[in-house]
């Protein structure tokens, strides 16, 4: 079920999403909500696009099952956002003046029209137009079942700190909602069906919180960065946390000191990180080319949002995973890591430590707006089950003449830190041999090039870093990463409940570009389609670097901003099916 | 915890067990030879062994000093040095922390950095090797060069009054501020052994020339005839008020000495994360927990 809201800036839409989602959460149901703003700091139009599920939902995408305006406008303002269809319930404020037979909609006639006199319901029974929003909450609680104990008890729970009348006006905003509901029933029954009973509740938070708790988790003692949307929530996570675990953290006054920062902490022995958009990350990279050949790890995260330069801050693309796998001067290699889900980014960032430990590189995270700040249910993990790589520091016999940067047969040296008895090194952006000493000998910089190459080697066979799903034979194939996997995740579904042979490759090791993995996966492929949110289509072309693709190999690339809907793919997968 | 001015071991170091045998690049009669020596003794002086010193340092001809230590080093990007350092610092509090560079490094490509690491008083020690011309790229303009030096980049004469490194950190509210010269030796080792053990930031500033491109009036055997000691002048370097006004007389007097050594220096940035963490490490939840914090109505 996919319900949009949207009303100007002070009427409490995202706060009534998120008591939605919330109870959906503690109810064992599973849901993801986005948010949208106009581009003023206050006020102006807000939304929120709401999915719910007895299932993991995929992908907030979709058309509207339930659409809510508290005013015409600013509902209108969102456009291909929130799109109303044939079979969209709408549902909107009656104060608007609008007849429901004249609704703004470009001619769509939606399923059923409710015109509800919502303000006047919450000054009615709370006394303030405030509750505007819990008198939406108690609506859709009505007309679609989603959990009203669980509601309540959060409405409760939210204003109890304003005292027993202010709670109590709210209960009965709630209430009045769900009366009017029932009192107009819907045509056809359109209720979420109930979750099993006994169901554990499910967490609920964003990406950006997610990879700062996996992060802390992971061991990261400490953070360093500058603050920049979408990613900025990262570092607030941290700020509340990272005291408590005995690490640090600096607001750095720049991109460029926050990754230095980082650079240093991680020199200094300690796991680190840092986190930053578009903008940020140009300004990075040339700390990300000396973590390189000082083989110095620290995990960074791009927020990906709409480029180049300011772009579109509020908006998700996908359009950095060039700047991920080559910025920075140089033959200067780097892991790069993107998650599906806000759930996966719990694991991405595991990996990402382990990664920037063991290879001791530094690994980007090439997270998106939409997985950043979208609100998703996740069910709970088990995390002992995850293992924690450290460096590999050098024995007592390896501090005996020792060489930082040994040319061994992996390409990983043993690693000191400063306080280490024997293990003193200097470590440098300049060329150096196997004692770190600087070197301008052309042999010496070819064979640690070579090494710092090599020890990458063994991520060719990563295939637990990427997802096969569908039918393994199939002649007609998706790729996709990132949030957009989410659409061809549910694309793929929806093929395979029609009947069609057809499968899917979901990259989360993005580079280097792990080629046995992707000739296996071609191997059957005839037709394929990369599907991704930019203007070049990213990973087509830099996985073509590496390995030919069957020449019906294509891209279904948008710019960001325009969200991929599951349909489009469908369509596409029947047409080459037919 | 340990504070930089306690020898954590009983063995005493001598300079030659500071000095790398890594032969420097620099020409000969170069000033930073001196800022290397003095640095060593400084660092004898002090107690630390070379495995607990960190010395960090950006890009140019002073900013190799690091490899010419046994200390760790690490010799970063141009005009980053302070921001890695102060990770290092924040990541290991007991670590001796020295940073270095030139006027290129510290006060043009890396001058953003300065106002900060003052505000938050690192514990920190950053010598800037002040020679008022860049070596490395061979003989273009620094950002203290005076106006109407010809340089490679000006050759017909600079059209930019330089910047003042003692009254600008001395603006940003610096709480140990000194300058000093390899035409003196002692008085140099001393400043950099006082900048260690000051608690927080602290800025020298040596007027260290370049041979090759520097000036007849830069060299060290000029500096030794217009060296004016602060000391020896009875300069009281608790005056604020006073340390500014020597400060504005940078490029026309060279004075030596700590110039100004706040009696009573502001917290630095690693006292306020050590209390911090103390009080609010009770609320940890275990690493294996941490996800608990997305339990909805947590």
């Amino acid at each position: 079920m996919i319900i949009g809201i949207a009303g100007a800036g002070g009427d409490g839409v995202i706060s009534a999403g998120e008591s939605i989602i919330t109870a959906a959460a503690l109810e064992g149901c599973h849901g993801i909500m986005t948010k949208s703003f106009g581009s003023q700091i206050r006020g102006g139009e807000a939304s929120c696009r709401l999915r719910l599920a007895t299932r993991q939902v995929l992908t907030p995408n979709g058309p509207l099952d339930v659409a809510v305006a508290l005013d015409w406008e600013d509902f209108r303002r969102f456009g291909g956002e929130l799109p109303v269809e044939s079979s969209t319930i709408m549902i909107y404020e009656s104060n608007t003046g609008v007849a429901p037979d004249k609704l703004p909609l470009d001619g769509v006639a939606p399923a059923e029209v409710f015109s509800v006199p919502i303000t006047d319901m919450a000054l009615k029974h709370a006394g303030t137009d405030k509750a505007k929003n819990i008198v939406v909450t108690g609506l859709l609680a009505g007309w679609f079942g989603i959990g009203r104990e669980s509601m309540l008890a959060g409405i409760r729970k939210k204003f109890a700190r304003k005292g027993a009348e202010v709670v109590e006006g709210n209960a009965r905003a709630f209430q009045a909602g769900l009366e009017f509901a029932e009192a107009h029933p819907l045509r056809e029954n359109r209720k979420l069906l109930a979750p099993q009973a006994g169901r554990q509740a499910n967490l609920l938070t964003d990406g950006n919180d997610m990879c700062a708790a996996a992060a802390i988790f992971a061991g990261c003692t400490f953070f360093s960065g500058y603050p920049i949307t979408p990613s900025t929530e990262i570092m607030q996570f941290f700020d509340r946390e990272i005291w408590k675990y005995g690490g640090s953290l600096l607001q750095a006054e720049d991109e460029i000191a926050g990754i230095g920062a980082v650079v240093g902490a991680s020199f200094a022995g300690k796991k680190a990180m840092t986190a930053t958009s578009g903008p940020g990350m140009s300004l990075k990279t040339e700390m990300l080319g000396l973590a390189s050949i000082a083989e110095l790890p620290l995990v960074c995260v791009n927020v990906q949002r709409g480029g180049p330069s300011t772009g579109m801050p509020t908006k998700a693309e996908q359009a950095d995973l060039f700047q991920a796998a080559f910025s920075s001067h140089g033959d200067c290699p780097r892991p790069v890591l993107a998650p599906i889900s806000v759930g996966d980014m719990f694991g991405i960032t595991v990996e990402a430590f382990n990664l920037a430990e063991y290879y001791q590189t530094p690994v980007i995270i090439l997270s998106d707006q939409e997985i950043s700040q979208r609100k998703e249910t996740v069910e709970p993990i088990d995390t002992s089950a995850f293992k924690l790589i450290e460096r590999r520091r050098p024995t007592k016999a390896e501090m005996v003449k020792y060489a930082r940067f040994k040319l061994t047969e992996s390409g990983i040296s043993p690693i000191s830190q400063p306080g280490m008895v024997g293990g003193n090194y200097l470590a440098a952006g300049i060329e150096h041999n196997e004692l770190g000493r600087p070197t301008a000998s052309g042999e010496m910089h070819a064979r640690m090039n070579e090494k710092r190459f090599r020890k990458f080697s063994p991520l060719q066979n990563r295939r637990d870093l990427f997802l096969v799903e569908g039918d393994l034979d199939a002649t007609v194939a998706l790729v996709s990463w990132g949030s957009v996997a989410g659409v061809a995740r549910e694309a793929l579904q929806l093929a395979r409940a029609e009947g069609l042979r057809v499968k899917l490759l979901v990259p989360k090791l993005l580079y280097p570009v792990a080629e046995p993995v992707y000739r296996d996966f071609f191997a059957s492929v005839k037709r394929g389609l990369f599907i991704e949110q930019s203007f070049q289509g990213q990973l087509y072309r830099l996985a073509r670097m590496y390995v030919d693709f069957p020449p019906g190999v294509k891209t279904m690339a948008k710019s960001g901003s325009n969200p991929i809907q599951p349909a489009e793919v469908l369509a596409w997968l029947r047409k080459e099916n037919s | 915890m340990m504070t930089n001015t306690e020898p954590i071991s009983t063995c005493q170091f001598q300079a030659g067990d500071f000095k790398s045998d890594l032969k420097p690049i620099w020409c000969p009669g170069c000033g930073d030879y001196g800022v290397v020596t003095a640095i060593t003794r400084a660092l004898a002086a002090i107690g630390r062994p070379p495995h607990e010193v960190a010395f960090i340092s950006g890009i140019g001809c002073s900013s190799r000093i690091p490899g010419y230590t046994t200390t760790y080093g690490f010799n970063t990007v141009h005009g980053r040095s302070l921001p890695i350092a102060q990770g290092i610092k924040l990541a290991n509090p007991d670590l001796l922390v020295l940073v270095a560079g030139g006027d290129g490094d510290g006060f043009s490509i890396g001058g953003g950095h300065v106002a900060h690491v003052i505000r938050r008083n690192m514990d920190l020690t950053y010598i800037v090797m002040d020679n008022q011309i860049y070596g490395l790229t061979k003989g273009q303009l620094s950002p203290t060069s005076k106006r109407g030096r010809k340089t490679a980049t000006s050759s017909f004469g600079s059209l930019e009054d330089p910047v003042n490194p003692l009254l600008y950190v001395m603006g940003y509210g610096a709480s140990f501020v000194a300058q000093g010269s390899p035409a003196d030796m002692p008085g140099l080792a001393h400043l950099i052994e006082e900048g260690i053990r000051f608690p927080g930031f602290a800025f020298i500033n040596v007027q260290s020339p370049c041979v090759t491109y520097g000036e007849e009036e830069e060299q060290l055997k000029a500096q030794k005839a217009r060296i004016q000691s602060l000391a020896a002048i009875g300069h009281d370097p608790a005056d604020r008020a006073l340390a500014t006004e020597r400060a504005r007389e940078y490029g026309t007097k060279l004075y030596t000495g700590i110039l100004y050594r706040n009696p009573k220096p502001p917290p630095t940035y690693g006292q306020g994360v050590t209390e911090r963490q103390q009080a609010l490490k009770k609320q940890a939840v275990a690493c294996l927990d941490i996800l608990k914090r997305f339990v909805p109505g947590h």
